[in-house]
């Protein structure tokens, strides 16, 4: 129906004002604005339905910029805010109206407000503002399943990689941790080197993946705001998201040092030294 | 010779090959998803929207179909002049409008569709009839679930309530005639679907001779472009969407998930080069004596460079087929999240599987599995060969 009325500044020119009443006032969507060239002062014509013959003369006294609504996101439609009087007769709705907002003193009050209304007002219901906002968000809950779950992949990904590179890092140097344990240095103080590398290893990763994520959020929210026009903030690095990252990659640090300094310790030095109980597991194909 | 050199080399440090193969396999069911995700939204609503037949739908002026509660009047005649347009084969009228059935005492809301029954292209019946009378009607398994109603019922139902009087308005009692499976609508949604009239008459004077919505097919032999243009011009207060433009606006309003899924297979591509590019080279590293050994009894360089490549080669294939099984498991997990987005059809599937998506992930990681194997084996085979000899010998 909004909508329609937007149409019909476009597709209609016919006023059924009376010229002895001053026009009304309107505000509109910036985007709207924006977009059809229009500015503060201009007068519109405004009517229920596209191309209709009859339509009430208004002046844009305000521009709205449009608010932080996850609901409203991807919404394309365009809107403008009128006297409910004026809402009521250009629409022949009547003495009616969709919704009341109340404010109430908060706490108690709200609940008590709900109450007498809901057991008083027979066909109306009272619902917190909250719990209309957790149900306008739904969908934004859905995608922020959805990030969570990609984060776990990530994280797979993640620990394998470290544990990769842990290999590789043991693999490098055998013969010096054989000199260790061959001077007494125990395998347990080994283990806890390579741990406690891994964790920098780690943690050196993530401060920088905090930097390529704080960048990251700032290039996102600048590019969707521009997309959807709102000022919502679509990805936000915040203190607890970053300790949450840390740790994970603390723990995960931790994890794959302990598995990777396991190879270490459970062959003997000489082993380590010669790599003997490798070359006999891979002994060369004989070419043919 | 070849492959078994390399086979060699691989099962040398196995755990190691087996983690490298875990890693690209993640990347490649990352990856998998991400090519899905790219395209799957856009074949899924396409199917959806032509699943019927239907190439075009008319809405009222400056909206999408059911995006606003705008309706398109004088229907009637504007139904005439569609039907009598060349190149126009069937013409779908839709009335969308909330309902309420009595069930004992509490009422049951449900979304309620008023159709042509001979023409109608949004749902398709399961069991039962079509409806065929003025008080009959259709619904679908969610609405019977809510209300406990069955094939054959007599059901109360009204458009609406009046708080000044407090009783319900279009009233009618409809039996139940035909259990449906409509396709536009979201996952748990309640739907019926009844005569057209019926509907418009139940809603009053703010319905009388609306539609919401018109579907379009056109001949076989029209030119879809062509009979748009043609609508468009015989009808300046609508606006005709083609499937083409509706791709269009989903590509607008979604296009968070086409960009999420390109930065992602980028991201996964990358990690999965990285991988493998840093097992072949310290995999060179760790053996530049064997390399210059081969090379000092004639094996030629490029001979060298060929085992190496397949090292990694071998590890982004043998990754990837592992990363497909896991991407469509994956996928289908990360589907069923994304569906539950509310208001979406429930027929609409983000992450489609298509061959294409399969051959393209394959296709991407054997790439970067030999761009990944080039660079250190050809430092390898390049070293000069009598000074990397000796200082390998003194260690």
């Amino acid at each position: 129906m909004i909508a329609a009325l937007f149409a019909a500044t476009v597709f209609q020119s016919i006023d059924t004002i009376p010229p002895h009443r001053p026009p009304r006032t309107t505000a509109i969507d910036e985007r709207l604005a924006a977009d059809a060239g229009m500015r503060i002062g201009d007068k519109l014509v405004l009517s229920a339905t596209p191309g209709a013959t009859n339509g009430d003369t208004v002046v844009v006294s305000a521009l709205v910029q449009r608010r932080a609504d996850p609901s409203e996101v991807a919404r394309a439609e365009y809107r403008v805010r009128l006297h409910l009087d004026e809402l009521q007769s250009l629409t022949g709705y009547g003495d009616r109206v969709d919704r009341f907002a109340i404010a109430t003193k908060g706490g108690a009050s709200t609940d008590s407000a709900i109450r007498q209304i809901n057991s008083a007002a027979f066909g109306f219901e009272a619902y917190r503002s909250r719990d209309i906002a957790v149900e306008t968000s739904r969908t934004f809950l859905v995608v922020s399943r959805f990030h969570r779950a990609i984060g776990v992949i990530t994280i797979v990904a993640s620990a394998i990689f470290l544990l990769c590179i842990m290999l590789l890092k043991v693999d490098e140097r055998r013969r010096d941790v054989a000199a260790l344990r061959l001077m007494g240095i125990s395998a347990r103080s080994i283990v806890w080197s390579v741990m406690i590398e891994s964790a920098f290893v780690a943690v050196a990763g993530s401060l920088v993946g905090v930097g390529i994520g704080w960048a990251a959020s700032a290039i996102i929210n600048w590019h969707y705001r521009g997309v959807y026009r709102t000022p919502l903030a679509f990805a936000v690095v915040t203190p607890e998201i970053v300790l949450l990252a840390v740790s994970l990659s603390v723990v995960l640090g931790l994890v794959a040092g302990f598995a990777a300094s396991q190879r270490l310790v459970r062959m003997s030095p000489l082993e380590l030294l010669t790599g003997r109980r490798e070359e006999r597991a891979s002994q060369p194909v004989p070419a043919r | 010779m070849l492959l078994r050199l390399a086979w060699a080399t691989l099962s040398r440090h196995l755990s190691r090959t087996v983690l490298a193969t875990l890693g690209v396999a993640v990347s490649a069911a990352m990856l998998l998803d991400m090519v899905m995700l790219s395209s799957g939204m856009r074949a899924s609503l396409q199917d959806l929207l032509l699943s019927r037949g239907f190439q075009l739908r008319l809405a009222p002026k400056g909206t999408l179909p059911f995006d606003t509660e705008a309706t398109i009047a004088n229907a009637s005649t504007v139904t005439r002049t569609l039907r009598s347009m060349p190149g126009v084969q069937i013409v779908s009228p839709v009335l969308g409008a909330q309902l309420h059935v009595a069930v004992g005492d509490r009422t049951v809301s449900t979304t309620a569709l008023g159709i042509e029954p001979a023409v109608q292209g949004d749902y398709e019946i399961t069991s039962g009839r079509t409806v065929a009378a003025p008080n009959e009607l259709v619904a679908n398994a969610d609405f019977l679930r809510a209300t406990g109603a069955k094939l054959g019922d007599t059901l109360s139902v009204a458009a609406g309530f009046d708080a000044q009087l407090r009783s319900f308005t279009g009233r009618r009692t409809m039996t139940l005639v035909g259990i449906a499976h409509f396709l536009y609508m979201a996952a748990d949604q309640r739907a019926v679907a009844l005569p057209l009239a019926t509907l418009q008459d139940m809603q009053g004077a703010n319905a009388r001779d609306r539609v919401s919505l018109y579907m379009v097919k056109a001949t076989p032999d029209a030119n879809v472009d062509t009979v748009l243009h043609r609508l468009e011009a015989a009808l300046p207060k609508v606006s005709a969407v083609s499937i083409a433009t509706a791709m269009q606006q989903l590509d607008t309003r979604l296009s968070y998930f086409r960009q999420l899924a390109f930065v992602l297979g980028a991201v996964s591509l990358t990690v999965g080069f990285l991988l493998v590019t840093t097992l072949v080279t310290v995999s060179v590293n760790e053996r530049l004596g064997e390399i210059v050994v081969m090379r000092a009894i004639g094996v030629a360089r490029s001979r060298v460079v060929l085992q190496i490549v397949l090292e990694g080669v071998a590890i982004m294939i043998v990754g990837t087929l592992a990363g497909l099984a896991l991407g469509l498991v994956t996928a289908r997990y990360l589907n069923s999240i994304l569906t539950s987005l509310p208001g979406l059809p429930a027929a609409i599937d983000f992450f489609l599987f298509e061959p294409r998506a399969a051959w393209t992930a394959l296709g991407l990681l054997t790439g970067a599995g030999i761009l990944a194997g080039i660079y250190p084996s050809w430092r390898g085979a390049s070293l000069p060969i009598a000074a990397t000899l000796r200082e390998e010998a003194v260690g």
